[in-house]
């Protein structure tokens, strides 16, 4: 937030300059957009306060005549064979996202250096075989990998997640990741190593506490990644017991399939996590993609 | 960065002359180790299964076979393929699924961007709201939506019947006509808000002393837009297109979840497409010579994707 902040006192300088016309334009197309963006999310949420019976009238009750949070409590339960399946779907999720997030850092920050400051042969077309990673559907990897994760014992097991999402996180992460290290003066490091610093002492020492924010950037990015990934989850696991959020509530729901406020409330736990990280975090992510991203 | 590789090119030229790849290879080997991680995992997942999918792409794989049983078939998948009616419904979705998200996404998010550059009161809070829906899961988007499509007791049907606009609840995503327009009013729902946060990020870096001096010299604002701050944008917007471009093609999870390509095909995109040729019926031979078309349709897409990023890093001088 505060880096765009800091634009403030340029643009208000600008604000008088600009017709009014632009100013209401962009409002009234702000307001349009803010409709379009909040009324999804508000119409979940009052549907997951209703009763089953109340979600089911035409024409809808706009409020409930009645709100309840019996939705909530019953996925919330672990006395309730429900609140048992749901709780663990979310315990399943969060190791999985944990786990994958701690490995992407540590995985992409040496190979982001790497790329940042050495000159050695290959590393233009290694790059790009990085990026590259990006363009294609996981589902050209579902049959393959699904025969490899037999093959080496993974299936049914979240380390086939752990090991399919950490692969598929990490070109971006890369990306984030150099662009955070092209920006920080070699300078700083040659006189770490001048006072006796080794190249990895100087890297821990003085490279890594900069780069802070592109390393908070990139675990948000892979936890938001990992916490809804869905085809990989849904082809590689089939006990119930190891079911993720986005499968786990797909296939509770496609047993019942009427009860909207129950999968609306679902809906709305699965997003909390995410949401709260991103909206705590959002500002490291935003200056990510500015340095990383966008400024070259 | 600059100062970076002026350093490095002095020390490189100061050695000895007649350095080979391997000598150079060798020289710089220690550099590798910092790599090698982030390859290894990527070559395993990645290469093999791009192997294997090429290979049984020759092959039949008849419902009920062990995979290891598939029997030699050439190029006929690839020509049953091509004369297939599916083929052709099923690219003109994704060609219309494609180009409408993200051209609608794009526009979207970078006039949002445009109007959230400005300060006012609750603008941070304006910007955290607009972003959410790109944050949350896409299953539980498709599932909102769903609800909100739903024929009888969705809230867009009630309120059109409330405003005399139709007779009856609409069948948004049980008709054939309606069912693709529906679903990437969805797609751009969770998808504008990427192209605004890039956009955004890209804004900042326009000089605001171009803009003055456009000012100073009687240039209005469209004027100012048109020839000071789109020039500067253009290279992030090519950015943003490609990778707007290339994850609708390759999406998946709203039509599989909210219409699961029905119906008869009419929100089929190649990856539901594709999925449901493998996983569904176990055409394994031909999924797979589908996913080498697309891979060959991907890389021609690729090429453009690397030459706008090596764009950016040539200005730059690093790369």
């Amino acid at each position: 937030m505060s880096t765009i902040a800091e634009t403030a006192p340029r643009s208000q300088a600008r604000r008088r300059v600009r017709i009014d016309g632009w100013r209401w334009g962009g409002r009234i197309f702000l307001a349009f957009m803010l409709l379009y963006t909040a009324l999804p999310m508000i119409w979940m949420l009052i549907t997951s306060i209703k009763s089953g019976f109340a979600a089911m009238q035409f024409p809808p009750q706009w409020w409930p005549d009645q709100p309840t949070l019996a939705s909530y409590e019953k996925l919330l339960d672990p006395q309730n064979s429900v609140g048992q399946d749901f709780l663990r779907f979310f315990w399943n999720s969060l190791f999985v996202s944990t786990t994958t997030t701690i490995l992407s850092v540590i995985v992409a920050v040496p190979a982001a250096y790497a790329f940042s400051r050495f000159t050695f042969p290959g590393r233009n077309f290694l790059f790009f075989a990085v990026l590259l990673r990006n363009m294609f559907p996981a589902v050209i990897f579902l049959v393959p990998l699904f025969i490899l994760m037999r093959a080496i014992g993974l299936v049914n097991t979240h380390g086939s997640l752990i090991l399919t999402y950490l692969t598929f996180g990490l070109p971006l992460a890369i990306w984030l990741l150099k662009g955070f290290y092209d920006n920080i003066p070699v300078q700083l490091e040659q006189a770490a190593r001048i006072d006796g610093a080794t190249r990895f002492q100087a890297f821990v020492l003085i490279v890594m506490p900069l780069s802070t924010p592109g390393i908070i950037a990139t675990a948000i990015y892979s936890f938001i990644g990992a916490w809804n990934e869905y085809i990989y989850a849904y082809t590689f696991l089939s006990k119930n017991e190891q079911l993720t959020l986005p499968v786990g509530i797909q296939r509770f729901f496609s047993e019942n399939t009427t009860d909207f406020p129950g999968l609306m409330a679902a809906s709305f736990m699965m997003s909390v996590p995410v949401v709260v990280l991103f909206l705590l975090l959002q500002r490291y992510f935003v200056r990510a993609l500015t340095e990383g991203a966008v400024k070259h | 960065m600059t100062i970076l590789t002026g350093k490095a090119e002095t020390s490189r030229r100061l050695r000895p002359e007649g350095s080979g790849l391997l000598r150079k290879i060798w020289e710089h080997r220690a550099d590798y180790a910092y790599v090698l991680p982030a390859i290894a995992v990527m070559l395993i997942v990645i290469a093999y299964p791009i192997y294997y999918t090429i290979e049984l792409s020759f092959f039949n794989t008849p419902p009920g076979l062990q995979l290891r049983d598939k029997i030699f078939v050439g190029l006929n998948n690839y020509t049953a393929i091509l004369t297939s009616p599916v083929f052709w419904t099923v690219t003109r979705n994704t060609l219309i699924w494609t180009a409408g998200s993200t051209l609608i996404s794009f526009v979207l998010g970078f006039a949002s961007a445009l109007a959230l550059h400005r300060d006012f009161v609750g603008r941070g809070i304006l910007r955290a709201i607009l972003i959410i829906p790109w944050v949350i899961s896409a299953v539980a988007a498709s599932y909102i939506w769903k609800w909100i499509y739903h024929s009888d007791f969705g809230i867009i049907g009630a309120v059109l019947v409330g405003l005399g606009l139709a007779d009856r609840p609409p069948n948004f995503i049980d008709s054939v006509n309606t069912v693709l327009p529906s679903l990437i009013v969805v797609n751009i729902w969770r998808e504008f808000p990427f192209a605004m946060i890039m956009m955004m990020a890209g804004l900042q870096t326009v000089p605001d002393q171009l803009l003055r001096a456009a000012k100073v010299d009687g240039a209005n604002a469209w004027q100012r837009f048109w020839h000071v701050t789109f020039p500067h944008l253009r290279n992030v917007s090519t950015v943003t297109i490609l990778l707007l471009a290339v994850a609708n093609f390759n999406s998946f999870i709203i039509p599989w979840i909210m219409t699961g390509g029905g119906p008869s095909n009419a929100s089929h995109i190649w990856i539901t497409h594709i999925y449901e040729l493998a996983f569904g019926r176990q055409r394994w031979g031909v999924a797979s010579a589908y996913s080498v078309l697309l891979f060959l349709i991907l890389m021609s897409l690729g090429y453009f994707y690397v030459r706008a990023l090596s764009g950016n890093e040539r200005k730059d001088g690093s790369a």
